[in-house]
Order: structure tokens, then sequence, then C-alpha cells
């Protein structure tokens, strides 16, 4: 023991805790404040660990972590009382403390590394390299991770000509969801007339279940900010703005600190690295509506006015901010930059498909067994995501769709599950990209219902400036609420698309041109269970209450009394060990019982 | 520059609207949110158009009153795609208005199914924007548009009687479905949940405008407000040149 001791504790080791906002809310802001306290109190130490916070890692479903370098050890859902014994086996004696390890749910092996899971062995890092590995509020660990290495070769040894065509010949695609070439939109600012130009970073994202943006502004802020620079002096703009999500206060905070330790540092301010380029940036905090992130609204909320899109038939990178020629791209874009000018665009041009290169984060969420962020090359294929790195569907229930791209996306059922995505993929599959929300739904989950949610988050949502959209989002709720309700028509499904494709055509900008795609991608590939819902009066899934009767079978019912006991109306009736009876007259058919029961007992009649 | 429209050649204007050069040229295109007085907002999609631009192969559809002409394109104002949207929109605006006599004339003309009526604040609007425009072109911001999405609408600040408010009007002179409610007495005028004293022509003795305009002509102008409604304001002006010039 104590030659373990010896040599363990000469090692420079690094306690990296994740305090990602997911990890925060698990509690692993205390987890790393009782590192600190405890490692105080401990003297034996001839090397004492550095301790550092991190930005999230992605495996929220795991969280708070605990990552010990240079070993790589990774500790699952660490709490404050588990610290001690982590300072005392690991950091100390060298040995690992079992309990913590990830468990391999299918070899039952524990793996001491997060590198050796299937969540993270298919990944492939560029926008998220560095979170999780460097504290977000220390510049320092930023450049000694390679950062801003990109920006001194750019202003030292490359016109800004030369960085657009890096960008071009890379490949980029604008990762917010539209999916524009990135090297062409900076060309056309550079091209524009008038100055003064301005950068934006959008970093207002708003899509439910994605959390790409916040993480890399929180994790990785300098990455953002490194992207901006370099991408003014392409195209010669002076000022940059980075449009926040007003309830991402954490990313406001650690991009506030980033701006003012990269102006400390002579990254941001005047005369750049003594290159003679001026730039600086200013955080400007949403104003909390989903449509600021399509870019007119996003640029109007900054000029002070109403957040409404208008007519793009000349691109703000002609004119944008205040009439100037204005370069506005995403977080993940951004964030993407400097590995290309740093690396060659060669180099990210190999990761991904023809028409789409590099990698994408997505947010896997929903019904996952490993909720997260994962960052893949583009041409992964759903499968691999949902299956391989998130485990599969939780419970082991049966897959039924994927909604992608966040409300304007679309569902994308079973038989889809082998496409590659990328962005021409999706849209063809009748979805899009979006900004890589990924919602993964089980068979208890009714597709009506779930264009009907998302419609009526884009009926709070819309700007309500254009007729197509706000009149037609409204009545396809209208419609949608009826068919879920039980009352819908024969003529309705036919009066959804017709509604829906006069919105795709007519709309002014993407958010009303997307808006119809879950109506539209359920009826596509669940076309069914509208039927069902409206001619047969069910809801297969068994969700929509007023079409939905549920009943025990006896044959399957083992009287195990848990829907017994979660029933909250006690219209469950029934004996242990005998076949439980649902009343009826009392169910209000939540659905608790169908979905809880391990047997399959509880059916839909 | 040469633009052709419904394959008529037509020379254009640098940066023109499609809608400003068919207006010029009488080739009519319906719009609802559009006015000379505030060039186009591109909302209410009315005036959408099928267009081709040099080096594309397909038509696009594009809002005639935002689309600055820039190069050659070839602009249809009608065809069956572009009525079936327009169709489509009057049947979905209709609702916001389903007995205003206009709405219920392009109902007919298109031929638009008919959906249940829906309830606006203040009914019968068209959410045009026409009276947002037409309040900030007097300087000032008395009404705008507020929440969003289905619930959006046009109020004064908290549906309170607005200081920024003169009670001038041009609101609901400008709104095309007179859902602006305006209430006059002899002496006063109520619109917008606010009462204004109404001054009379000191020549004809018709009341023209409210005590608040006149003070904010006052203040922006920086001279004296000669009371006279707009008839007897230009007779004066005429008989004064007349006087002058003899």
């Amino acid at each position: 023991m104590s030659a373990k001791i010896k040599e363990n504790n000469y090692d420079q080791q690094t306690v990296l805790v994740c305090c990602g906002t997911g990890c925060t809310a698990n509690g692993g802001r205390k987890v790393y404040e009782a590192f600190v306290e405890k490692v105080k109190d401990h003297t034996e130490w001839k090397v004492q660990p550095i301790l550092k916070s991190t930005g999230c890692n992605g495996w929220c479903e795991k969280g708070p972590l605990v990552r010990i370098m240079p070993r790589d050890i990774t500790y699952c859902s660490v709490t404050p009382k588990d610290v001690d014994e982590i300072i005392n086996k690991t950091l100390l004696e060298g040995s690992l403390v079992k309990r913590l390890l990830y468990r391999d749910p299918v070899t039952k092996e524990h793996l001491s590394s997060h590198h050796q899971t299937d969540f993270y062995r298919k990944q492939h890092k560029v926008a998220l390299r560095n979170i999780g590995e460097i504290d977000p509020g220390r510049i320092e660990d930023y450049i000694e991770r390679g950062g801003y290495q990109a920006l001194a070769l750019a202003l030292h040894n490359m016109s800004g000509q030369e960085v657009i065509d890096a960008v071009k010949a890379s490949g980029l695609r604008g990762r917010g969801g539209g999916g524009f070439p990135t090297g062409v939109k900076w060309q056309s600012c550079k091209d524009a007339p008038g100055q003064p130009k301005y950068i934006i970073c959008n970093g207002d994202e708003g899509d439910p279940g994605a959390f790409m943006d916040r993480s890399i502004m929180e994790g990785d802020p300098h990455t953002v900010i490194e992207g901006m620079i370099l991408g003014a002096y392409a195209v010669g703009a002076s000022q940059g703005f980075i449009y926040v999500r007003d309830e991402y206060d954490l990313a406001v905070q650690y991009l506030g600190k980033a701006i003012e330790d990269a102006r400390s540092h002579g990254y941001l301010g005047p005369n750049i690295l003594n290159s003679g380029f001026s730039f600086d940036i200013e955080i400007v905090r949403g104003g909390g509506a989903f449509v600021c992130g399509e870019e007119t609204a996003l640029i109007a909320s900054i000029e002070g006015r109403t957040g409404e899109p208008k007519d793009k038939y000349i691109f703000p990178s002609e004119k944008g901010l205040w009439g100037q020629p204005t370069v506005i791209n995403n977080v993940e874009t951004w964030a993407n930059v400097p590995v290309i000018i740093l690396h060659g665009a060669d180099s990210f041009a190999s990761i991904g498909t023809s028409g789409s290169k590099g990698t994408k984060v997505f947010s896997l969420v929903g019904k996952v067994v490993n909720t997260g962020l994962v960052e893949v090359p583009m041409g992964t294929t759903l499968r691999e995501i949902i299956f391989e790195i998130g485990g599969g569907v939780l419970k082991k229930r049966k897959f039924k769709a994927v909604q992608t791209g966040g409300p304007s996306g679309g569902c994308i059922p079973e038989e889809l599950l082998d496409l590659p995505i990328d962005f021409d993929s999706l849209t063809q599959a009748g979805s899009m990209m979006g900004s890589g929300g990924l919602i993964v739904m089980d068979d208890h989950t009714c597709m009506v219902e779930v264009a009907r949610y998302y419609v009526n988050f884009l009926a709070g949502e819309s700007c309500g400036k254009c007729t197509p959209c706000r009149e037609g989002i409204r009545a396809l709720l209208e419609i949608l609420t009826r068919i879920c309700n039980g009352e819908g028509r024969p003529e309705d499904v036919e009066m959804l698309e017709e509604i829906s494709t006069t919105m795709q055509e007519a709309s002014l900008c993407a958010l009303g041109r997307t808006a119809p795609n879950p109506v539209l991608s359920t009826l596509r590939y669940f076309r069914d269970e509208y039927l069902a819902h409206i001619e047969q009066h069910k809801c297969p899934a068994g969700v929509c209450r007023n079409l939905t009767t549920f009943y025990i079978d006896a044959d399957a019912c083992t009287g195990c009394g848990l829907c017994k006991k979660q029933c909250s109306v006690d219209a469950i009736q029934g004996e242990k060990k005998e076949t439980h009876v649902i009343d009826e007259s009392l169910c209000i058919r939540c659905g608790e019982c169908f979905r809880n029961c391990a047997f399959n007992a509880v059916k839909i009649r | 520059m040469k633009v052709k429209i419904n394959g008529q050649e037509l020379e254009a204007r640098e940066g023109e609207t499609i809608l400003e050069l068919c207006l010029r040229h009488d080739i009519p295109i319906p719009h609802l949110c559009y006015h000379p007085a505030f060039g186009g907002q591109g909302a209410c999609r009315m005036c959408l158009v099928e267009l081709k631009e040099p080096g594309r192969v397909n038509n696009r559809l594009v809002a005639s009153c935002t689309y600055p002409i820039h190069s050659s394109v070839e602009v249809t104002t009608e065809s069956e795609r572009v009525h079936r949207l327009r169709r489509n929109i009057v049947m979905l605006l209709a609702r916001r208005a389903s007995q205003n006599p206009w709405m219920k004339e392009l109902v007919e003309q298109y031929g638009a199914p008919s959906l249940p009526p829906v309830q606006t604040e203040p009914a019968d609007c068209i959410l045009c924007g026409l009276c947002n425009h037409a309040c900030e072109k007097m300087g000032k911001t008395a009404i705008w548009s507020m929440f969003r999405g289905i619930e959006k609408r046009i109020a004064t600040p908290y549906d309170e009687a607005a200081d920024e408010c003169m009670g001038c009007a041009a609101c609901a002179q400008i709104c095309p479905t007179q859902a602006i409610k305006v209430e006059e007495d002899a002496a006063t005028r109520t619109i917008w949940n606010k009462k204004f004293e109404l001054v009379a022509c000191r020549r004809c003795g018709k009341n023209f405008a409210t005590r608040e305009q006149i003070e904010y002509m006052r203040e922006s102008s920086g001279y004296e407000v000669d009371e006279l409604c707009d008839h007897c304001r230009k007779l004066t002006l005429a008989q004064n040149v007349r006087h002058y010039s003899r």
C-alpha cells in the first residue's frame, strides 16, 4: 500500500468536476466545493491535485461526473458524500472506487474511463473538443489546449480572403438549422460595400430539448470568441455581438468573463496581437422569444425593435444590422472555425458526407437510456445514435419515432433509422437538421398529440406577423385539438394538408415555412393513427383521454399491485396476487397504470 | 432596367418593388398591408407573385411588396398556384372579420371556403399593421402590436389610455376593416380608451382636430397653429396667394 501512495502521490493529478447546467442541477457544484474543502484537509500530498469545475460533458444521464486525470478515470452520479472515498482511495492510494464506475449494461463490466463506454466511443469531438477538459472561466486552460493559435496564425500569415477560402474549402455549413455554406455567406459580406460591418453569434437556442449551444457557451466560451474574431478578420468587421438566450445565465457569466480575459490578453480590442486589426464583442441578452433565433428577427431585436422577421430578398450579409453588411452564424458554427483554420480545411472536410462536412452535435433526449449531448460525424445513422450511443429506448419499449430539428422539424419513423443524417437527407425525409435536437419517442406516444404539442408551442412562439403562419397555426391547432378530443371529422386530414402546404409556400420566414413539418411528417408516416382517431375514435397509443378505455388483461395480470398503488383516483381494485380490475366510471384515463405495468397487462379497448 | 410582367416588357427603376412597378402600370396585385406612405411589410402575403430570376430554373414565390428589383426578372402576377394561395390566405384571414363587407367581397372573389369566425380584439382586426405605421408616421407610438403568435393584437401599452396618444385617429382612418372605434359627440372624441377635447375651425366652426393634436403641432413645428380645418386652411392659403400675387 505504501508503495502505491508514493508512486501515485508524485503525479500531478487533476480532478475535473462537471458543473454544466445538468450536473449543477444534480449537485455537481456541491461536489466540486466538497473537493476544494477536503483536499485542503489532507496534508500528505506530495503534489496537491488541481481541481477544476468544467462545462457539460454531455452524459447528463450519469451526472454529476468526476474525472481524474491523467489516468482518465470517470466516476458517475457522484455526491458530496463520495468525495472522501475518492480522495483516499483514488487520489492518494491509486485504487478505483468501483461502485462509482460505469457498468456496461451488456457485459456487466466496470469501465474505468468514460471513453470506453458506448456513449462516448462512437463520438467525434470537434465543436465540443475542450468541453469537460477545461475550466471555462480560465483563459489559460483554453490556451493550453491550442486556443488562440488559429487566430495568431490567421492574423500574421493569412489574408482575410485566405481565411474565407479555407472555410469554403472545409465545406462548413451553418449549424443553426439552415445549413447555408458558411464561406459563401462570409464572401458575400466581405464583397458587400459599406463600413462598419458586423459579426453576430446566434445563441438564442430555443428548441424544446436542445442544449448544445448552451453547453458550448458555458463550457468553452473562448472557442466561440476566437471563431468570431477569425470571422471578423475575414470579412473586415469591427464589432461583434453575441445574442444569448436570456435564460442562459451561466453562459452569460462565462462569456462575459471570457470577453474580459480575451481583452486583457490582447485577443480582443484595438490592434489584436499587434496585427493592426481591431475588433470587439458585446453580449446582448435575448428578449425571450423563440422567433428571435430567426436571423432577421434577431437583428431587429438587437436594434431595439420588435423581434419580427423581414423578407430576406436581400441577405443580412449585404444589409443586416443597422443596414450594414452582417455575418450571423450559430454558436456551434463559430466553435468549428478555429479548428478549421488551425488544422486545415482538408482535415475538417475529411469528416462527414459529400454534402455535409464535419461533425454535428445532437442533444439526445426523450425516451432514450443515455440522454445527453453527442457529437458525431455527419452521415452517422439515426440507429447508431439512438441505439448504440443512446443505449436504446427506455424500459426496453418499442421505438416509434424520433423528432429531429425541434418544433419545426419532423418525426422520423423506424423504417428510416438507417438514414445517414446530414442536412439534405433529413430535409428529404420531411424533417430537418434544425439545431440538432433528437427527441426519441416510444410506442406509448400518440403521434397526433405530438403534432398538436409542437403546433401549440409554435402558436405561442410564432411572431404573428404574417397571415399564413399566424392564422395557419391557429387553424392547425384547432383541427389537431379536435382530433385528439375525439371530434375529428373526415375532411380534417385534407384540410390539415391544404393549410400546411399554404404555410410552407406563403409564409414570410423559415419559422412559418417549417411550422407544418410536425403535422406533415406525422401524416406522412403515421397516417393510420390519424385515421384511427377520426374514423374509429381510438387512440392506438392510449394517450388521448377521450378516445381511450383501459382494462386489465386477466391472463397477463400477476396481481403485483403496482397499478393499484399508483392510481391517483383509486379506480383499480384487486387483492394481492389476484387479477386487478379497473373501474371505468372512476378512471380518469391518465395512463399511469398502462405505462408502468411491468407485464403489459393493462390494455386499451 | 427591363423586366417582364406577365409577358409584357416594362422599364423598372433600380430597387423599386414589384408591387410599386405594377401599381404604376395599373397591373392589379391584391394587397392588404401595403400602403404607399409606408412601403411594403410582407405581412399579409396576398401580394405573392411567381418570380423567375435570371440564371435560375425554378419559379419562386415572393411578396411583391418587399421584393426589390435589381435584375431582369420575369414576374407572373396571376397563376393557379398564386390563386390557390391567395384563396387560402383569404380563407384564414376572413375569420377575423367575417362580417366586414370588404372581407366578404374578397371571400366571394376568391371562392374561399368559410371557417368559423375568430373573436379578435379589437373586433374585425386583420392585423395588417397599417395602424401601427400610421401612428409611427405621425411621430407617435401610442399603439403597437402586443403579444405574439395567435395571441398577437394591436393595443395601447397595458391597454390603458396612452400618454402618447393625441387622438388624431390616423389609425382608424387607415384601417381597412374599420376595426378601430372612434366615438364623437359635439365637443369630444374617444379613441383607445382616451377622451379628447375637440377643437372647432375658427372659420367654418366644424370640429377638425383634438386639443392635443394642436399642441403637438405647435411643439414639433415651433410655430403657432392657426386653428383652421383642412378645407379652410387651403381656402385661406389660396386667398393669401391671390392677395400677394396682385
